[in-house]
């Protein structure tokens, strides 16, 4: 491990979000094709939920990206080689493979999301149906989802396979750390669009809450795995702001308060699943965890 | 020794490190620090500042008592025949283990000695030839002194050699490691390498630079090496010698063409006023009759003909060639005196060109204040140097001791020319000429220093042409042909450069008549009839349009046809004594010149038969004597120069022909070297009462206090030095920013005791302090530099790179405030490799 | 025939030549965060000393592209000392992990075998900057791109040598094809271990696939800085997407669980109803 090592300069306010958001989209795209795959009618809100959020929240992801380049007008380049216009793809790089999950994800999401304008009426114009009804929506929500996990992973993989010690250190946890947080994230959102839309007497939130209780233990596991694979060089966890990101947020706030809280609620009121108000402030908690999640691991490569 | 070769002439580094792993070489560095050089040296050895003499004539003594030395033919033979060791000294001569540390003959003032009992015992001198004197030469030959007396079994106690085997017969390895702080064990490695790597079939050289010169021992120093050098066979041999190497890429062209006050191009005298120099006769006579029977025979050929170059058609003989009319000194002109005169306020103006005294000069503040006393002071340089700078800017300045508006000084700043900007020839350290190129021209207004020259002269021989008055008669006879030359100046955007070819073939010499260049300095002559600015470059064109420094044609040897050594592209000096005493190679492997009796020597005898032999070089060499002087020629007696000089007086410059281990004429201070302390130090002399140099060059003037000896309030030895990344006064560097970010701050070097002594952290700040200023530096802790177990008692040493100044873009306080005037009593260089100071943590003002 | 270059250090004397015809070859500007801008004097001053050594370069960077390393290595007795040099700069790996890395194909390896940036195509992504397991290539702010060593790209296409080893004075720096040099490098080698230098040693045969520029060092290659048993980054892509895979199948088992658990558990109820 070479200490000398450059640090990207990655801005939290630009790379982070983007892992953040493009987490909390691609998280509630899967939950809701997962859901819609293994589950029946009592899921069809958690689905639909799922399938309204991907598409707005990936959409605000390419300007962050975008935002961050030292050439941000260059950005096209990611897909088509800019002396021949080919599209390009480099398979070594995560980085590359990625902009075209992004871009295939992005797509499927938007087809997802005009889905459900369509079956809840919104989306009237006759020809659109009619053609739109054609392609089985199942087909693009696995494809979709398959993106999906793809891009809530790949931005874990693109840390590992860096040099830089920290990163490459913790090895090869990351992606899927990220992953079952892009889970839990995804799900707390849907709860919270759930909950704002008062549909929180669904009968499909109590497999939901198991789910999103599983993702969690998966990824408190992980992160626990990471740290302590990592040994020494996980110092950068453990001391200043990034220990307090990474413990008090991401690991506290984000997993083992929702967790402990969560099942103590349902222990003592005897029902499947918590009070709305707490369930509410949990998941409000669950997302501020994610982002420091995000913001500590970015953070913690680009330390002395 | 006395150099940081690797750091200072990182490019000439490349052939001792070739040697080294080419041919297995072995390199050793002694040095108080450990540098750049002695990283790639195989051996360091760690001395205290300023007492390199110690070192050396422990390695004399040692060499001189060694089994190898004793018994080894080569050396008895070498230094018998070669060197002054049989020479008999008059028997009156008093010696410093006579007199603890002093020379009979000091004057009662002790201000300076008189020579007299340091002579040679001579034979009488020769009955002077019959007929009357009609030239110079003839004169001369009146005076010619006897023969000096020898005793060549060296038996005599009045012989140079056991006078030498006395005098440093307690410079031991036990007085190395009480004086120089350098284990034994170490210095004899050193002693004992040199001295195994000397003789018929290996050589060995030594290296200096400023480290040696730049004390007020410094002529001693370089002494005390050729004395060893002397002794091991070493000198006239490849690769032995003693190398000075020269600080800038052409400055050996500068005293070879008298830039110095003191000379006359091609080491001449300067005309002086306080020598019997009244009138031409005399100059020469009184010059050229101590040397009368060397080389320098032939003075009255060089003066004439460089008064002749002077003074063109003016020059005659009924006016002595204009003797009277050239300038003469009155006193020491050199930089030191020069500026305790300008604090007087005696010199009105002052001409810089490619000089920064406000940083360069030994206390520096006592520097700039001077110039606050000119009328008026033009500076020729690229940029706003610290000099040119300090009316509106400078630390006198910003504390208010000088005011701006109190100035009187006015300042003119002209743009000069960078180095790819000139056409013309460097001189470098090798003396070798090589032709330089000029690459574009400068921008704008900026110009060379031949172009200010040549105009500045151009526009006063203007004004004083119509002059009747007799001292501006030099101004106004002054030969001045270098205009320019259409075709050197075709490709250019400057048309009136003066022409470099002109002034190389005036350096060179013509015969006047047809001003055809002259091959060989040989072709000399006193009566006018030639021309030549400097003798020891004759040769450099050896035909019209023909200028030997555009050669170009190298081998893996001497590389003859690769620019022209003066003096004759002879590389290495006096290496008739390549050759033993009958003129064969003292072996195969260090074959040079030898003498080959076969040869058709190119001269016929009376009856018209060629006569055999002369003197070969097989690798092109220029042979250093005369060609066809065979090796038993005996001298005649009452003959001048080469005529005098026998076919095994090697030593062609010399009087007697012979390496000089003991100098009876020429140092002002000695004729043998002997330790002396620095002029300031922390410890008393431990090998003779008298402390320091009796006779080092001191102003004991305000403004220029001094430390006594052993000052408790100044107990850090210090020494200044150079970077890799800065030159000098940092002009050339310093506003470079890809130079000042690899060198950007001034940097003190201290070891780990000290700085834990003086709780100095690495990186911080820290104040050195003299009694002449104060400087405020990073601290650079580090283990390359070691405090010195000194008779018991531990010195520290510190050392700074002094190339930094307020203005540019590496800037930093002047290390020369701390510095004081002092210098060396042969040649006046300053004192700046050793004097003494305290350190401190902390910036100047207190802060941390 | 691949080119490269060969540094022996043994014989380099730190006199950072190589970092100035660098520089000058390929016009770079100082590094602007060694310098502050004196508003009076109108020029910037340079304020990067660094106490480390004679090295006040410190890294690699987007116009630093040599930088000599300086290491003492003196016993407190001073009985032994030795003061290692290093020309440090990119080492254009056959296997080179920031080519790896690079999304837009910016990083190409030429004929000659050196790793070139593009300067037209690079988005600034930076992800190539920590893909260099020796913190070579670097952003620069002022033109969004990344930069390092070229190994003078436009000399050697045009039949002359690098800049830097033109420059070394005493040829410790060598150019050439990578073959040639690297039978004078065992010749040095072998010179040097017959000398005694038993820690004498050649970094860059084996390491990222082989070096095209490789040291000759006196002492380890940590004691240099270079990382020994380098892996190039990407090596770690397989296990890394595994893993990642088998998280999303086991989040996929844990839905298939949660989101049938409830219609099993239903049954039950009403078998037990």
């Amino acid at each position: 491990m070479n200490p000398e090592v450059h640090m990207p300069g990655w801005e939290w306010y630009y790379v982070a979000m983007y892992f953040f958001i493009a987490g909390i989209s691609a998280g509630a795209y899967f939950i809701g094709t997962l859901a819609e795959l293994f589950g029946d009618d009592r899921h069809r809100e958690i689905s639909r939920t799922g399938f309204y959020i991907a598409f707005p929240l990936i959409l605000l992801t390419p300007p962050l990206l975008i935002a961050d380049l030292g050439r941000p007008e260059r950005f096209w380049h990611l897909l088509f080689h800019a002396k021949s216009g080919i599209p390009y793809m480099n398979f070594q790089s995560p980085l590359s493979v990625g902009s075209w999950a992004l871009l295939l994800f992005g797509t499927m999401a938007f087809l997802s999301f005009l889905d459900n304008l369509v079956s809840e009426g919104k989306l009237q114009s006759a020809p659109f149906a009619k053609a739109y009804s054609r392609i089985p929506r199942k087909w693009y929500a696995v494809v979709g989802s398959i993106a999906g996990f793809f891009v809530a992973g790949y931005t874990g993989v693109i840390l590992n396979i860096t040099a830089r010690p920290f990163w490459a250190a913790t090895n090869p946890l990351v992606g899927a750390l990220f992953i079952a947080s892009a889970a839990s994230s995804g799900a707390a959102a849907i709860y919270l669009v759930m909950a704002w839309r008062k549909k929180l007497t669904d009968p499909g939130l109590p497999g939901f809450d198991l789910f999103d209780r599983l993702a969690k233990i998966l990824e408190l596991f992980l992160a626990v795995a990471m740290v302590v694979l990592a040994g020494k060089y996980a110092a950068p966890l453990m001391k200043g702001i990034t220990a307090v990101m990474f413990w008090g947020g991401a690991v506290l706030l984000g997993i083992v308060l929702p967790l402990a809280a969560g099942w103590y609620a349902t222990r003592t009121a005897g029902s499947p699943i918590p009070a709305e108000r707490l369930a509410t402030v949990l998941a409000v908690l669950v997302l501020v965890g994610s982002v420091l999640l995000r913001i500590s691991m970015v953070h913690a490569g680009q330390v002395q | 020794m006395g150099s940081n070769m690797a750091e200072c002439h990182p490019v000439a580094f490349r052939w001792p490190l070739k040697a080294k792993t080419d041919h297995g070489a072995v390199l050793m560095h002694v040095d108080p620090r450990f540098t750049r050089t002695s990283a790639l040296c195989d051996i360091h050895a760690p001395i205290r500042a300023g007492t390199d003499i110690v070192f050396l004539g422990a390695i004399i003594n040692h060499v001189i008592h060694s089994d190898r030395w004793k018994t080894d033919p080569f050396f008895r033979e070498y230094v018998v025949n070669y060197t002054n060791a049989g020479t008999l000294i008059a028997p009156d001569f008093k010696d410093t283990e006579d007199l603890d540390g002093l020379y009979s003959g000091l004057s009662p003032d002790g201000k300076a000695y008189s020579n007299a009992t340091w002579a040679y015992q001579r034979e009488k001198p020769p009955a002077p030839a019959a007929k009357e004197a009609t030239n110079f030469t003839d004169l001369l030959l009146q005076k010619i002194p006897g023969r000096p007396k020898t005793d060549p079994t060296l038996r005599n106690p009045h012989t140079v050699f056991r006078i030498l085997e006395r005098h440093y017969s307690r410079y031991t390895p036990e007085a190395v490691e009480r004086i120089c702080g350098c284990p034994k064990e170490k210095f004899l490695k050193v002693a004992e390498s040199l001295l195994n790597n000397s003789g018929s079939d290996r050589t060995s050289n030594i290296t200096y630079a400023v480290g040696w010169t730049q004390h007020t021992v410094g002529v001693q120093i370089i002494r005390t090496a050729a004395v060893l050098q002397a002794l091991l066979g070493n000198i006239g041999r490849p690769g032995g010698g003693v190398l000075a190497l020269r600080g800038h890429a052409t400055i050996q062209g500068s005293p070879d063409i008298a830039t110095l006050y003191h000379s006359l191009p091609g080491y001449l005298n300067m005309p002086d006023a306080r020598k019997a120099h009244e009138s031409l006769k005399d100059f020469i006579l009184t010059e050229a009759g101590p040397l009368s029977t060397s080389y320098w025979g032939n003075y009255p050929k060089f003066a004439v003909s460089y008064f002749k170059a002077q003074f063109g058609d003016a020059a005659t003989r009924e006016n002595d060639y204009g003797y009277d009319y050239h300038p003469k000194i009155t006193g020491d002109h050199s930089h030191m005196p020069m500026f305790v005169d300008m604090t007087a306020g005696k010199i009105k103006g002052f001409l810089l060109m490619g000089q920064n005294p406000a940083v360069g000069g030994q206390n520096a503040r006592f520097q700039r204040k001077a110039l606050a006393k000119l009328d008026w002071m033009v500076v020729r340089d690229f940029f706003e140097t610290e000099t040119s700078a300090f009316w509106r800017n400078s630390p006198e300045i910003r504390s208010g001791e000088l005011k701006t508006s109190e100035i009187k000084t006015e300042v003119f700043f002209l743009p000069a020319a960078v180095v790819a900007e000139m056409e013309g020839t460097f001189t470098n350290t090798q003396r070798l000429i090589q032709a330089h190129d000029k690459a574009v021209d400068p921008p704008d207004d900026a110009r060379s220093d031949s172009w200010f020259s040549f105009l500045l002269g151009k526009r006063l021989k203007e004004l004083y042409k119509d002059s009747t008055n007799d001292r501006d008669w030099a101004i106004r006879s002054l030969l001045w042909n270098y205009e320019p030359d259409a075709a050197e100046a075709a490709e250019w955007r400057i048309k009136d450069e003066p022409s470099a070819y002109k002034i190389l073939k005036e350096i060179n010499g013509y015969t006047w008549e047809d001003r055809k260049p002259l091959p060989s300095f040989a072709n000399l002559k006193e009566d006018g009839s030639t021309a030549c600015g400097a003798w020891i470059y004759t040769g450099v064109i050896p035909e019209e349009g023909k200028n030997r420094g555009k050669s170009r044609k190298g081998d893996d040897w001497i590389s003859p046809n690769w620019g022209f050594a003066w003096p004759a592209n002879r590389h290495i000096m006096y290496n008739r004594a390549s050759a033993d005493p009958s003129g064969k190679p003292w072996s195969e492997k260090k074959k040079l010149v030898y003498w080959d009796p076969a040869a058709d020597s190119g001269t016929k005898d009376p009856a018209g038969k060629p006569v055999p032999g002369k003197w070969v070089a097989p690798s092109g060499e220029g042979i250093d004597f005369q060609p066809t002087k065979a090796p038993g020629f005996r001298g005649k007696d009452n003959g001048l120069g080469f005529d005098w000089l026998s076919g095994n007086d090697a030593f062609i410059m010399r009087s007697d022909g012979k390496a000089w281990l003991f100098a009876p004429a020429g140092l002002v201070d000695g004729p043998l070297p002997a330790h002396y302390e620095p002029y300031e130090s922390p410890v008393k002399n431990l090998l003779y009462r008298q402390q320091s140099n009796p006779v080092a060059k001191v102003w004991k003037v305000e403004g220029n206090p001094y430390h006594k000896v052993a000052d408790p309030a100044y107990p850090i030895v210090i020494s200044t030095y150079r970077l890799t990344e800065h030159h000098l006064t940092g002009v050339m560097t310093r506003w470079l920013p890809w130079l000042a970010e690899l060198m950007p701050e001034l940097f003190c070097e201290i070891s780990p005791e000290l700085a834990a002594e003086r709780k100095i952290g690495n990186g911080e700040y820290v104040t050195i302090r003299t009694a002449r200023g104060e400087v405020e530096a990073r601290a650079l802790v580090t283990r390359r530099m070691r405090p010195f177990l000194i008779d018991g008692t531990t010195v520290h040493e510190i050392g700074l790179p002094w190339h930094w100044g307020w203005q540019g873009t590496a800037q930093g306080d002047v290390v020369n405030n701390l510095t004081p005037l002092v210098g060396d009593p042969n040649v006046s260089i300053h004192e700046g490799k050793v004097f003494t100071c305290d350190i401190r943590a902390g910036m100047k003002g207190g802060k941390g | 025939m691949a080119k490269g270059m060969f540094v022996d250090t043994s014989i380099c004397t730190g006199c950072k030549a190589c970092q100035v015809a660098c520089k000058e070859w390929n016009a770079l500007p100082h590094e602007p965060g060694h310098f502050r801008f004196d508003p009076v004097e109108k020029r910037p001053v340079a304020v990067n000393f660094t106490g480390d050594s004679y090295d006040n370069t410190g890294a690699l960077g987007a116009t630093d592209w040599r930088r000599v390393r300086f290491i003492e290595q003196f016993s407190e007795d001073r009985s032994r000392g030795r003061w290692l040099f290093s020309s440090d700069s990119c080492k254009h790996c056959n296997d080179a992990g920031c080519l790896n890395a690079c999304p837009t194909g910016a990083i190409v390896r030429t004929g000659l075998g050196n790793v070139f940036i593009q300067q037209d195509v690079c988005i600034g992504c930076k992800y190539c900057i920590p893909s260099c397991p020796y913190g070579v290539i670097s952003l620069s702010e002022a033109t969004g791109t990344v930069h390092k060593c070229t190994l003078c790209n436009d000399r050697i296409h045009n039949g002359l040598g690098t800049a830097c080893a033109k420059a070394c004075p005493t040829g410790s720096i060598s150019f050439g094809e990578v073959a040639e040099l690297r039978k004078a490098a065992d010749k040095r080698l072998a010179q040097l271990k017959s000398l005694g230098h038993a820690e004498a040693n050649i970094y860059g045969y084996k390491e990222a696939g082989g070096l095209n520029v490789f040291y000759l060092f006196l002492d380890r290659p940590q004691v240099y800085g270079q990382t020994e048993s380098v892996v190039v980054p990407q090596k770690r892509l397989p296990v890394s997407s595994a893993v990642a895979i088998a998280g999303a199948l086991a989040l996929g088992g844990a839905a298939l669980v949660s989101f049938r658990e409830r219609g099993s558990r239903e049954t039950d109820e009403e078998v037990k109803k």
